[in-house]
């Protein structure tokens, strides 16, 4: 086949329009696989055909545009990109801001939680030192009553109050006087209780009693070198010279 | 893009076949009008050439990974495209309902009383416009209203070789009246 005549058959033309027929585009296509002339005479009119129609261009209106845009969804893409992205935000700040107002729920409950703890925390230390004074009070008593030497006389109630009862220790060696309040009634508000050391059948004035001791701790009450008997009377408040009221408890050493 | 703000067709292509949205509105801004000035050839009437430019580009969009560049220029697969739409439109039923006064050319001479110089003396007409009578009739019959060999001789009365001898003819001297 001669390559210059089948250029110049209008096959280049028939085949760039779209007018050649199924069997001539088969066999153009192929003939160009072989030829690059062929494909060269084919890109030139193919340029030529570009130039002619660009230099002829009629501007479209400027809507159809914007619809090609709508209907293969670049609109989407571009228009409404940002918009998307104005949505990702709000919905980003949104969740911030219900984060923040968690996190500062979360926060005064914890703040509150906290000040619970303390509190709680403050009480129980409050109750820990209570009772290790106690404990410590009632060991020094412990170690008091474990002394030798010491004698102790248990006060039993009289007539006015039988149930009453109280414990005096005396250590032999010290003289000291301890006394523990076991029972007796609550005294009225202007009286006080009184203990009194029997020396030689005469009562000797050894204390008033501040009833601020918890039960069964023990008064340190004033010394005394001997003494055959301990008593107790309900006196006015700040005690009495002599005994005037009546004994509650009374007992021999 | 580089830094004209141009793209090489092959860079053109590649983007396009990503998709690539920037590229189509290069293409479009640059081919738009050319592919118009070719529909308005063929449909006549801009709100049916404005239906079809947008249908072309839409299907440009669409097919992109249908182009082979080894068969082909760009803007010739966009332009048999846009010829093809346009052509399809013309034939289409619901368009010539509409144009039942102008009918089909099922008579030769309101065909050829069509393809003379006073219709589109623009584009690619005003090059046939050169072409001898004869020829620039079945260029018209053939390229602007696409009918088939077959189809023109037998609107024409003429022998099939006659048809495709002529039409080989006319487009051949197409490539001279382009330069």
């Amino acid at each position: 086949m001669n390559l210059q005549e089948y250029i110049s058959s209008g096959i280049i033309e028939s085949y760039v329009l779209g007018l050649a027929s199924e069997e001539e585009r088969q066999e153009f296509e192929q003939l160009c696989g072989q030829h690059p002339e062929l494909v060269q005479a084919r890109d030139a009119f193919e340029r030529q055909l570009e130039q002619q129609a660009l230099a002829n261009a009629i501007p479209p209106p400027s809507a159809i545009k914007a619809k090609v845009w709508a209907e293969t969804g670049l609109e989407n893409k571009t228009n409404l990109r940002p918009v998307v992205r104005m949505n990702w935000m709000k919905y980003a700040v949104a969740a911030s801001l219900v984060l923040l107002a968690g996190s500062l729920f979360w926060n005064l409950n914890l703040q509150k939680q906290n000040q619970g703890i303390q509190n709680e925390l403050a009480s129980a230390r409050e109750d820990l030192n209570s009772v290790r004074r106690s404990l410590a009070a009632m060991e020094a008593d412990a170690s008091v009553l474990q002394k030798p030497g010491m004698k102790m006389a248990a006060l039993n109630g009289m007539d006015a109050s039988p149930a009453s009862y109280a414990t005096v220790y005396w250590d032999t060696a010290s003289k000291d006087v301890y006394l523990m309040v076991n029972n007796l009634p609550q005294p009225p508000t202007d009286k006080q209780y009184q203990l009194w050391a029997i020396i030689n059948g005469q009562p000797v004035d050894i204390g008033v009693l501040s009833m601020s001791q918890k039960p069964l701790q023990l008064y340190r009450m004033r010394n005394t070198q001997h003494a055959q008997a301990f008593a107790i009377t309900l006196e006015t408040m700040g005690g009495s010279p002599v005994p005037k009221g009546e004994m509650y408890v009374m007992g021999k050493l | 893009m580089n830094q004209k703000g141009t793209y090489s067709e092959q860079e053109l292509v590649a983007l396009l076949r990503e998709q690539d949205e920037p590229a189509f509105g290069y293409l479009y801004d640059n081919y738009a009008g050319a592919l118009y000035g070719v529909i308005l050839q063929v449909v006549h009437e801009t709100e049916t050439a404005n239906d079809v430019l947008q249908e072309v580009f839409v299907n440009i969009w669409r097919k992109i990974q249908l182009y082979d560049p080894s068969k082909g220029r760009l803007y010739t697969w966009m332009l048999n495209i846009a010829r093809n739409a346009a052509i399809d439109k013309i034939r289409s039923r619901a368009w010539q309902d509409s144009r039942r006064n102008l009918s089909l050319p099922d008579n030769v001479e309101t065909i050829a009383a069509s393809t003379g110089p006073k219709t589109d003396d623009v584009g690619l007409k005003r090059v046939l416009g050169k072409l001898k009578e004869e020829h620039r009739t079945l260029v018209d019959l053939s390229y602007f209203q696409g009918f088939t060999h077959e189809e023109i001789a037998r609107m024409l009365d003429m022998p099939l070789g006659t048809v495709k001898t002529r039409i080989r003819s006319a487009l051949t001297q197409l490539r001279t009246l382009l330069q």
